[in-house]
């Protein structure tokens, strides 16, 4: 409760001056940008610091009193809106900390905007991909709530992509760090659970976020239709021909007018649609492919496509886009935006379907939106002093997103569930789901104070939970009818009724992955589970049973020349795809093309009650709760068992080829951070010891037109630092430029994993060199990450590396190790404090302990 | 008007929040209350009765600096600042009017020589009445942020005011085409004298004559108090000297009196005989700024013309500024809100000291965001104002000037009392001094 006492704790706090309770100031504090009914909140704070934050947090808690955190309240689905609670500001949190640019990352505190940021890397050369069209105004800690998106997803995906870490306060009051500047930290994926969250999980008060080094350039193309259907195929044709364009922006004329009315930016009055389309890269090869792009929008009746001649008239274009929103008020004063997702080759259907909506409610519509992801965003106009108005608008948005569930989509891509979507969430999820999804909530907030009653909707009066019901709309192909799940199902409830535990494997090469447990366990193998379920081409992603081997995914996907970018160190032909999910897997190629959590767009699986439970979905873009798909990936097995996967899928590149060259350590490591810190767009950047000597290996791939000049450049950065250039080869896609490196490796009876900071491997690989020397080592510069092979490992050296590792940043991970080692070592190294959050959700989620018990970090 | 009679306008806010990033006050509080977003919400409220007209509603409705930069990211163009000093006036109606402000706008400012009195009373700090007279004049921003303290303000202020030293009247000039009137601002005409006198030997260069008007203040300090009254009052008396006046030009050296000139037409909306007389004014209303890079583009075709004897002259005549051993000094700029909003002037202040020989001349990042001398109450938002400052100075410390240009002179205090408290070496010199002393050169060289 909130009363005369709590607020003066709060004063004591961070000062009088910071506490503001009056009347006015509650008025002030009663809205976001969405047109949810407004709510007054009991005081608003405005901690200056971390320290504060926990602190405010933990009287909160102590007092029992609900809190929700804002940064400038830009928030599109009254996720800001508090009711009768401490509201907790954070634009005084608004400093940029650090900023590295030699290890691609920089640490911001979450009320400093995007666009700020963005132009505190840029005189590094450096970005950060998310770039929500509210960039100007809303904040980092905005973006990593919503888990944002914005025209660039389209090439470097959303987000929780390009978010390494963040410093978080719990709902108690804890300062907690949540993975690090390194890639990858072993227990579950918490910084991913965070990212989308809206607030109910954590707050965090520092991000670290990934930056990338910007190409060389960038040609930008505004193609002007006179219907709207053929804007769309043209999207649908240009993702065919296997360019990836940076952006795919549609405006429909309704947006084109309210834009010039504002301010003119010169998109033609008279066009049904227009389409910003952007590509970048090397200039090698750019313009062939932007006159592609144009050849493409020409064949599929597009009127005419310009081309920006030079920064003021792109910034021009971009202005416009940006603005589109605000632009609305110059044709009414408020509107109601939709933010669902569709398979982009449904576009038009769900265009259709918007505009019979509007007509419907008589709500006048505009539209503005990623129609490269697939990512609506009808603006529904209204005058909010017309509560008639109001109510017709919110009848349209809701049929809108039942138009997005139904063609397969979602109901919020980037903006949020909040208040408004919250009963919406039906449509898509079942009752078992998001129950599931309420219980991570409690896990990590069990007296639901953090931002309280939003996402997940609330059970029906006097229950506690949402009745088991199917979703009410989307219709999920696979699930419990896929082959071999019935079976897996009816193991798991037995084990659960018997309290026995239960190890999930592939094909069997990882079950030494995790720590050694004490338990014996039935082992549940996936491989009856290895249908295709789904294969859309066109829309580009696969969903494919946990059984199904990597090797076979990549034939099927290899007949529509498509492929899934990930080559898994120390995989076989025979390793599934199911283990790539449970280990969140990875190879050297990470650094650009991401890992599985980039690629899983939605997954299913058996939870510990026996029930399915289906996380995300199939389009590009989806916000629709929590990420659960992230959670999962990664977590060995130990919440459930995943059944299939649902990924992302490419087109394959037209060549792969290598460049390697010779010389000292310090040369090879010198050129190799060169490589990864430059706009050369190398898919991977490794060097392995070679004789007296180390060799530098660095992969490129992509189009015929634009990878000799990479490989060309590449060799003259190699040749400047001293390196002797051994020649450039192609490769085969399946295999990458690593063949026989990591088999290598895992024939040592000792394998560890230690990821750090760019700017330090080098540094890290000599002081490990010094505790115990490896007989086989790879480094892979671009990730920041050793991989080394020992003849043996004491436990005395292994905690010397693991501090060493930690010095350095990162964390380690002994991936193979004898079995007398595993039995008397966490294999995932000193304790982290964050596993605790991680042992929360398993304790909630596995309740009985039966799923994989003593392997997950801090051997629980 | 009351608040209702703009509610098409307040209702136009969606709520998007672009104007937080513009807001020099946002950004240093982090309260909504701070932002133009805010203001209108608490307008809206009050419109639709969710808001009572109290006290509460002082600070959102006077920490306005009122520098338009939430218009500018305005999707919708909402005039928030004008829809706020509207609300002032309804506020300073409905709650009533300070003391402070009834001294100062209704017995000081309509009379130069009473504001020149005063300021010396509380300068010296003799007068018993000083503390009271201090708090008016504070009000004046023109008088920066330590006006309370007499001693402090002593080595400000100059010993005699401009008109105290150049009484009003015709002068001569040296040029041969135009005859100016120069207006004096108080914030020239008490503070910042050497300014002043820079002003008006420039001016008396380009001029057959120059006249030294006796106004009185624009009227602009009572119309940011929502004083509309005592604001006309003070133009009609302006409108009443501009009248007798046998110029061509009227120019001022001080940007807010400048923009405001300008806007007389606008206050007189209801009143139409006071209207036309200002609409007539109005074309002969110049900043000095708009003035001189004028002035200078005419002078380069008629040099260009005579066989580019332009860029001869100022090769064979080295007339170099010296800075702190770069060889040239680094000039920056700092746009006041009202030449920059006000007026719309921001490339002629580049163009004219770019031109100046000597100058490496080196934009500072975010130069046309308010310096936060325009905080209304100025005593008691001192704290504010000082944030907004400590933005600028960082901005400037990053340029590495020698010497800092604007044209307003409540900017110039400002801005000189940031940089002697971040103990920095930049100067701080209105545009007209920059001119003056390249003039004074030339002169010692011939």
């Amino acid at each position: 409760m909130i009363n005369e006492s709590f607020i003066r704790s709060m004063e004591e706090i961070v000062g009088k001056e910071y506490v503001k309770h009056s009347k006015a100031d509650m008025e002030l504090y009663s809205y976001d940008a969405s047109v949810v009914p407004t709510d007054m909140p009991g005081v608003v704070v405005f901690p200056g610091t971390t320290e504060e934050v926990a602190r405010v947090l933990r009287e909160a808690h102590r007092a029992g009193v609900p809190s929700v955190s804002r940064g400038f309240a830009t928030n599109l689905s009254g996720g800001t809106i508090s009711h009768s609670g401490v509201v907790v500001a954070l634009s005084r949190l608004n400093e940029i900390l650090e900023i590295h640019p030699e290890s691609r990352y920089a640490v911001v505190h979450t009320g400093v905007t995007n666009l700020e940021l963005q132009e505190a890397v840029a005189p590094f050369g450096m970005f950060f991909a998310p770039d929500p069209a509210s960039q100007k105004v809303s904040t980092i800690g905005g973006n990593v709530g919503e888990n944002s998106g914005g025209p660039r997803c389209l090439k470097y995906g959303v987000t929780s992509n390009h978010i390494l870490g963040m410093k978080m306060v719990t709902a108690d009051g804890e300062i907690v760090d949540v993975a690090g500047p390194a890639f990858d930290p072993p227990g579950y994926d918490l910084r991913g659970l965070m990212v989308g969250s809206e607030g109910c999980l954590g707050v965090a008060t520092e991000i670290i976020v990934r930056i990338t080094p910007k190409t060389e350039s960038v040609i930008t193309m505004l193609a002007i239709y006179d219907e709207i259907p053929h804007a769309a195929r043209s999207v649908s044709e240009i993702i065919r021909a296997g360019i990836v364009p940076l952006t795919l922006e549609m405006m429909d004329n309704t947006i084109i007018k309210a834009v010039e009315m504002g301010a003119p930016c010169g998109y033609p009055q008279d066009a049904a649609a227009v389409l910003i389309i952007e590509v970048e890269g090397m200039n090698a090869g750019l313009q062939e492919q932007a006159e592609k792009i144009e050849e493409i929008c020409m064949a599929t009746q597009c009127r005419e496509v310009r081309t920006a001649k030079n920064q003021a008239e792109r910034d021009l274009l971009w202005k416009g886009r940006r603005g589109a929103f605000g632009a609305i008020c110059n044709l009414s004063p408020n509107y109601l935006v939709n933010d669902g997702c569709v398979l982009r080759s449904r576009l038009p259907e769900a265009l259709e379907g918007v505009r019979e909506i509007s007509e419907k409610y008589g709500r006048p519509v505009g539209n503005v939106f990623h129609a490269g992801d697939g990512n609506l965003h009808p603006l529904l106009m209204f005058d909010s002093r017309h509560p008639e108005e109001l109510e017709q608008a919110h009848k349209a948005g809701w049929g809108i997103m039942e138009v997005c569930a139904e063609l397969g989509g979602t109901i919020s891509g980037e903006h949020g569930v909040g208040h408004e979507k919250q009963e919406a969430m039906h449509m898509i999820f079942s009752g078992n789901d998001l129950n599931t999804q309420q219980d991570v909530k409690l896990a990590l907030d069990p007296d639901n104070l953090l931002n309280p009653g939003k996402v997940i909707p609330l059970p029906p009066e006097g229950q506690r939970r949402l009745p088991p019901s199917e979703p009410t709309i989307l219709r999920r192909p696979g699930g419990a009818a896929a082959a071999g799940v019935k079976e897996a199902m009816g193991i798991i409830k037995k084990a659960r009724s018997e309290k026995k535990a239960v190890r999930f494997a592939g094909n069997g090469t990882f079950n030494g992955i995790g720590n050694y447990s004490e338990t014996p366990a039935q082992i549940v193998d996936s491989l009856q589970m290895s249908e295709i379920i789904e294969y859309d081409n066109d829309n580009q992603f696969i969903t494919a049973g946990a059984g199904v081997t990597l090797a076979a995914l990549q034939v099927k996907l290899g007949e529509k020349n498509q492929w899934l970018p990930i080559r898994p160190s120390y995989f076989t032909t025979d390793s599934t795809t199911g283990s790539i999910v449970a280990m969140a897997a990875v190879g050297p190629e990470r650094v650009s093309y991401g890992g599985p959590r980039d690629m899983l767009l939605g997954l299913q699986y058996i939870d510990s009650t026996g029930s399915m439970v289906s996380a995300g979905g199939k389009v590009m873009k989806n916000v629709a709760g929590y990420d659960m798909t992230r959670l999962l990936n990664g977590s060995l097995g130990t919440l459930g068992l995943i059944t299939e996967a649902t990924w992302k899928v490419a087109t394959r590149p037209e060549t792969c080829r290598m460049v390697a060259a010779v010389g000292s350590h310090e040369k090879c490591y010198a050129a190799a951070t060169k490589i990864a810190n430059s706009n050369l767009l190398a898919v991977s950047v490794t060097m392995v010891p070679e004789a007296d000597n180390w060799k530098l290996v660095v992969g490129f791939e992509g189009l015929q037109i634009v990878v000799p000049s990479q490989i060309k450049r590449c060799a003259e950065v190699m040749q400047s630092i001293g390196l002797a250039v051994s020649g450039d080869s192609e490769y085969p896609l399946e295999e990458g430029c690593h063949t026989g490196a990591f088999e290598k490796i895992w024939q040592s009876p000792f394998v560890l994993q230690a990821d750090v900071i760019i700017a330090r491997v080098l540094e890290c690989y000599l002081d490990l060199e010094r505790i115990v020397r490896p007989d086989q080592v790879l480094l892979d510069v671009a990730c920041a990450r050793i991989h080394a092979g020992f003849v043996d490992l004491t436990a005395e050296q292994w905690k010397k590396i693991d501090s060493l590792v930690k010095r350095c940043q990162g964390h380690v991970v002994v991936l193979k190790a004898s079995e007398a080692f595993r039995k008397s070592n966490d294999v995932f190294g000193s304790t982290r404090p964050e596993w605790k959050l991680s042992h929360a959700i398993k304790g909630v989620l596995d309740p009985d302990r039966i799923f994989a018990p003593g392997i997950l970090p801090g051997r629980v | 008007m009351t608040v209702s009679a703009y509610y098409d306008d307040i209702a136009k806010c969606n709520k998007c929040g672009f104007c937080h990033v513009a807001c020099p006050i946002f950004r240093t509080t982090g309260h909504e209350s701070g932002v133009a977003r805010g203001r209108l919400a608490l307008l809206r409220g009050i419109i639709e009765k969710r808001v009572e007209w109290n006290e509460e509603l002082e600070d959102p409705l006077f920490t306005c600096l009122g520098c338009g930069a939430c218009t500018t990211n305005c999707f919708g163009k909402i005039p928030t600042t004008d829809l706020v000093l509207n609300a002032r006036a309804e506020y300073l109606d409905k709650i009533g009017k300070k003391p402070a402000h009834r001294l100062l706008f209704e017995h000081l400012l309509p009379y130069p020589k009473r504001l020149h009195v005063a300021a010396r009373a509380v300068a010296l700090g003799k007068n018993s009445g000083a503390s009271k007279v201090a708090n008016a004049l504070g009000l004046l921003r023109i008088f920066g942020r330590d006006l309370p303290k007499a001693e402090g303000m002593v080595d400000k202020l100059p010993m005699s005011s401009f008109r105290g030293t150049v009484k009003p009247g015709v002068y001569p000039g040296t040029g041969d085409k135009l005859k100016i009137g120069y207006f004096v601002g108080c914030g020239m005409d008490v503070i910042q004298v050497q300014a002043g006198k820079a002003t008006f030997e420039v001016l008396k260069t380009k001029a057959k004559s120059v006249t030294v008007m006796d106004n009185c203040c624009c009227g602009l300090p009572p119309y940011t108090y929502g004083d509309l009254g005592n604001t006309k009052l003070l133009a009609r008396k302006n409108l009443d000297v501009f009248e007798k006046l046998d110029v061509d030009l009227i120019v001022t050296d001080c940007s807010s009196c400048a923009s405001f000139l300008k806007k007389y037409p606008k206050i007189f909306k209801d009143d139409e005989r006071d209207a036309a007389r200002a609409n007539k004014e109005l074309p002969m209303i110049k900043d000095v700024v708009e003035f001189l890079y004028a002035d200078e583009q005419d002078g380069k075709k008629s040099s260009d013309e005579a066989a580019g004897s332009y860029h001869d002259a100022h090769a064979s005549a080295p007339q170099q500024l010296t800075g702190t051993g770069k060889g040239s000094v680094i000039v920056t700029y700092h746009d006041p809100c009202h030449a920059v909003r006000g007026q719309g002037i921001k490339d002629e202040s580049r163009g004219i000291l770019k031109n100046l020989p000597g100058v490496t001349f080196k934009e500072m990042a975010e130069a046309d965001w308010c310096c936060g001398g325009a905080g209304s109450y100025a005593l008691t938002h001192y704290d504010l104002s000082q944030k907004v400052l400590d933005r600028k100075m960082k901005n400037l410390k990053d340029t590495d000037a020698d010497i800092l240009v604007t044209s307003c002179p409540a900017c110039m205090i400002q801005l000189a009392y940031g940089i002697k408290r971040h103990g920095m070496k930049t100067k701080v010199f209105h545009i007209s001094e920059m001119l003056d002393y390249q003039e004074q050169l030339k002169a010692r060289q011939q």
